[in-house]
């Protein structure tokens, strides 16, 4: 019984890492339909912000994650003026291949400036677990789990209940009505890619300590955060979080109880399964958005 | 006209490569390049012409070289002239697999299916040992043999590419000529208006995906007794990457473009090789695709093709000529 | 004008072209270097090509081989097969090398092995751990780093000192992770020591959670841990963290205990390595001179301490190939292949001399190299007791 107590406390950790991933792609790719390769690019640019932050300027934790946020964000608006915007009215496997092309060129170039050797992240947490019981959870990780929470209700917040949210909702579910009420859409496309990268450069910062930053952690982030989105519907923010949660502890109970080997394919096969049953997500709702 | 003679001069050029390209390296890189000819010409069956974009392609490439390799060695150890028409067969059969799974999706929930399903095949590589050997490989993979006849060298294996390349294309041009084509391409256009006209869209989307996956297959025997050595990285999401790179820079729903784009891009990587020191290679390949992307957004095929009829009806580039099209 | 001008250049050129020296008689010898320079190994990749660096610029400081300078030719091979098997044809056909080191990982050197029969060029093998590489009938393979089941007989005479009564394994889902399981558990099955489990994590794993719970629930005593050095730190911390209590032994001899101990820190304490160089004791290595040199020179250049533990092959490597170029008298491959044979010297990690290994006729060369236990003690490295003389 411990071990699956155990099992679902790990899991409920890793998922919410998924859902902030998730979230941010759900934007991008649900809302702009940006078939985002390079998302989990982001993410690693959030560790290495967090890294050079904290090892290098001796900054403190909570100014990194906002370094990391923040870096992560500018260039988003930057790759979204400079790429993006001129392709708009392209086909979308045209800025796939854009997409493509940026990953490649994100992860080497990171290669280049920091070299292939792991970096650790300094932490101020403490490195003796807490235990609840028989469960043990690092601080760290703990305030992994409480941050990621708080991100996520904060990205609720903004999308749901401010002016620029209700732009954004607009501009992706009716463009040229939302134009003529005086919406600034290229703006809004922006806006939009910017806040997605910068949730996903959040995620790296949060993950790095935990993990190690490297050039290729980028990667898997990314099919795992577009398994987060289609499980939980495309511009579906709540089934995102939801569609995290669950991937992660699916994941850890297939490595617990079926095989360690076969982890990453649980959240393959449950995708195939979602697909096949419930094509629109696990959370379809009328509206594309909330 | 000037599409014919570029054809010919091209054919020409293939047969005879053996004899003026002195340089076994370079032989080599053109093997590669046809291997992946037949490769984007399956992945543009699927995406040009049924508008599907497939993201697991490396899986129907792997099963194809892991079908092959099995079956040429101990215990089982067939010709390779059966091994491939196999290794056809069960990649096939993966793309029926694929095809009636994800019968009701379309866009980025047909993508994610792919994606997935190449992912679990990859695993199923790495840890089923007693099939595959796992991430060991299997080494020692044999040539083709023709009677008495050991196809080892580079020369042999081209030819055998060349016309396996070559017979990829006319499948190719007759499928897309042909009834089945025509019906794709209305279902790519406009899925509601077609089946309106009777068109069954999850019939011809399979039928393109078994067909898609079975010369995939072929590609990956090919390669299998070729480098003749086998592993999970056949199953690498770089392989599908490098395949879509192709097609689409290439120029998707065209027939040359899947020739020129794997062509350019199997000798990119190698020219980068030659060119650029080993730490600014991939971020060059990078920053080359995101270019390309740029000047030439509907790959390069149409863009020359586009360009060569708007030199010849407009009587130059820049003059602009009211009225309809010349015609041919 | 323009014309002048460009008569004035023509001449130029001329000159400049007139003054090179139409051949050199002295021309570099050309050795390849097929390694991951890129990808998720990278950083060892680098690591052997900066020791290779180091044994280059150290021959050629003594007037080079027979007088001529050792020029390294260095490829990428992407950590994929397909990359190394294309590097290895390039360096041989179009930079024309006599001998080659690499691949590093065992699937890209297996990868390559059949370019150097078609061609007939030999490879020294610097890292790789599969033993089919030896073993299967490629007369120009020629490997200095150990097969797993050489690495656990070397740790069998220590077993007992160490106390192993029910071991455990958590290794990489590679084929070294896998043959690393398999060596290990053979040597101590033998021994009488219980094997409980065998879990698995995939090279780019970050969440060992779910096998360290499940690897608490056997009751084991020690836990063997085959992998590379970021998922050890990785598994330390992580066990930690659900306070898993075991001795733990990491095989493979690339992960260096200096690095983890940075980054697992108090996760790390008691821990056992396998490696094959000390850097932090250079005179307890077999050639002690020869050894803190190599230490004293990578820090010169500036490189990580911690690569030490894996950038000695490089230089192992090259020494090799610059060593049977001596004997052979001449740059030709062949004549290098058959002075491998003859090769006898000590580099950085001690002798070097090629057995016969494989099926007879087509046998490929395996030295023994020497193999040493390291502990981390008050978040040092030291020798362990056993180990002390």
């Amino acid at each position: 019984m411990e071990e699956l107590l155990q099992h679902l406390v790990n899991g409920l950790v890793l998922g919410g890492t998924y859902a902030l991933l998730g979230i941010g792609l759900t934007l991008i790719f649900g809302l702009m339909s940006v078939v985002n390769f390079a998302h989990g690019e982001f993410y690693t640019l959030g560790a290495y912000a967090a890294f050079a932050s904290l090892a290098l300027t001796g900054l403190p934790f909570f100014v990194a994650l906002l370094v990391a946020i923040a870096v992560g964000g500018a260039l988003g608006a930057l790759t979204e003026r400079a790429l993006l915007r001129p392709l708009r009215g392209h086909s979308i496997d045209t800025v796939m291949l854009v997409m493509i092309g940026v990953w490649i060129a994100m992860q080497n170039s990171e290669l280049l400036i920091w070299g292939g050797v792991a970096r650790s992240i300094p932490h101020p947490f403490p490195t003796a677990p807490l235990s609840l019981g028989p469960l043990n959870i690092a601080p760290l990780r703990l305030f992994v789990v409480v941050t990621a929470a708080a991100l996520i209700g904060l990205a609720w917040l903004v999308i749901q209940k401010t002016r620029l949210g209700t732009a954004m909702r607009a501009t992706f579910q009716d463009r040229d009505t939302a134009a003529l009420m005086g919406v600034p859409i290229g703006r809004i496309h922006t806006i939009t890619f910017a806040f997605g990268s910068a949730l996903a450069a959040a995620a790296g910062a949060l993950l790095g300590p935990v993990f190690l930053a490297y050039p290729s952690m980028g990667d898997l982030a990314s099919l795992k955060a577009f398994s987060v989105v289609i499980l939980g519907g495309l511009g579906n923010l709540a089934g995102a979080t939801v569609g995290g949660l669950l991937l992660g502890v699916a994941e850890e109970l297939g490595a617990g109880y079926v095989s360690s080997g076969y982890r990453d394919a649980v959240g393959f096969v449950a995708i195939i399964l979602v697909l096949l049953f419930r094509p629109a997500g696990l959370f379809a709702r009328a509206e594309r958005i909330g | 006209m000037i599409a014919r003679t570029a054809f010919a001069l091209g054919g020409v050029a293939a047969l005879t490569a053996p004899l003026w390209i002195a340089n076994p390296y370079y032989l080599h890189v053109l093997i590669m390049a046809g291997i992946f000819t037949i490769l984007a010409l399956s992945l543009n069956l699927l995406l040009g012409y049924t508008g599907q974009l497939s993201l697991g392609h490396a899986a129907f490439f792997g099963i194809g070289a892991y079908t092959s390799a099995l079956l040429t060695l101990p215990p089982v150890e067939v010709s390779f002239w059966i091994a491939l028409p196999a290794a056809a067969a069960t990649s096939g059969l993966a793309g029926w697999a694929i095809g009636r799974l994800a019968l009701k999706l379309r866009g980025a929930y047909f993508v994610l299916v792919t994606i997935s399903f190449a992912g679990v095949i990859s695993l199923v590589s790495i840890n089923w040992m007693p099939l595959t050997n796992g991430p060991l490989g299997l080494p020692g993979v044999p040539p083709p043999t023709v009677g008495p006849w050991t196809l080892r060298t580079k020369t042999a294996y081209w030819y055998v590419v060349l016309v396996a390349a070559t017979l990829a294309y006319v499948v190719c041009h007759r499928l897309v000529a042909s009834r089945i084509g025509r019906a794709l391409v209305a279902l790519r256009e406009n899925e509601a208006l077609a089946q309106s006209v009777g068109i069954d869209g999850t019939r011809y989307l399979v039928l393109a995906a078994v067909v898609s996956a079975a010369m995939a297959g072929v590609g990956g025997s090919l390669y299998a007794h070729y480098t003749r050595f086998v592993s999970p990285e056949v199953f690498l999401f770089s392989y599908t990457v490098t395949m879509v790179i192709m097609v689409i820079a290439g120029g998707q729903g065209t027939l040359a473009g899947p020739v020129v784009g794997a062509l350019l891009f199997t000798a990119l990587p190698e020219a980068l090789r030659e060119a650029i020191a080993w730490q600014w290679q991939m971020l060059a390949y990078g920053v080359v695709l995101i270019l390309c992307v740029f000047f030439l957004p509907r790959g390069i095929v149409p863009t020359v093709t586009g360009a060569a009829r708007s030199l010849r009806t407009a009587g130059g580039p820049f003059k602009m000529r009211r009225g309809s099209d010349t015609p041919e | 004008m323009p014309k002048r001008v460009m008569v004035a250049l023509g001449l130029v050129v001329f000159v400049i072209l007139a003054l090179v020296p139409a051949g050199d008689a002295q021309a570099p010898i050309k050795v390849g270097v097929i390694q991951p320079l890129s990808g998720p190994v990278a950083a060892s990749g680098n690591y052997v090509r900066m020791g290779a660096e180091i044994a280059r610029d150290w021959i050629n400081a003594h007037g080079g081989v027979g007088g001529r300078k050792i020029e390294l030719v260095i490829e990428d091979n992407k950590s994929d097969p397909k990359e190394a098997a294309s590097a290895a044809e390039k360096l041989i056909v179009r930079d024309k090398v006599p001998a080659i080191m690499g691949a590093w990982g065992s699937s890209m050197t297996l990868a390559a092995m059949p370019k150097l029969e078609e061609y007939g060029v030999p490879m020294v093998v610097e890292t790789s751990s599969a033993s089919s590489i030896t073993k299967r009938g490629n007369p120009w393979i020629f490997r200095i780093s150990p097969p797993s089941d050489m690495e656990a007989l070397g740790l069998e005479q220590y077993v007992d000192k160490l106390g192993v009564k029910k071991a455990d394994f958590l290794a990489v889902n590679t084929d070294w992770g896998r043959g690393a399981a398999q060596a290990f558990g053979d040597m101590l099955k033998k021994k009488g020591v219980q094997v409980g489990a065998a879990e698995f994590m995939e090279q780019s794993a970050t969440d060992m959670n779910a096998q360290i719970t499940k690897i608490k629930a056997t009751g084991g005593d020690t836990l063997f841990l085959t992998t590379a050095v970021e998922q050890i730190t990785l598994v330390l911390r992580q066990g930690q963290e659900q306070r898993l209590q075991r001795k733990v032994i990491t095989t493979g001899g690339s992960s260096s205990p200096t690095q983890l101990i940075k980054q697992a820190g108090a996760a790390a304490e008691g821990s056992y390595h396998i490696v094959f160089f000390m850097p932090w004791f250079p005179e307890a290595m077999p050639d002690g001179k020869l050894a803190k040199a190599f230490v004293d020179e990578w820090s010169k250049r500036g490189n990580p301490f911690e690569g030490l533990t894996e950038g000695f092959r490089g230089h192992d490597g090259i020494a090799t190939i610059a060593e049977a170029i001596k004997i052979a008298g001449k740059d030709d491959p062949k004549a290098i292949r058959e002075a491998l044979w003859n090769v006898s010297f000590t580099g950085v990690n001690g002798p070097i001399k090629f057995d016969k290994d494989g099926p007879a006729g087509k046998e490929s060369g395996q030295s023994k190299p020497s193999i040493f236990v390291v502990q981390v003690r008050d978040g040092k490295v030291a020798l362990p007791e056993f180990m002390k003389k």
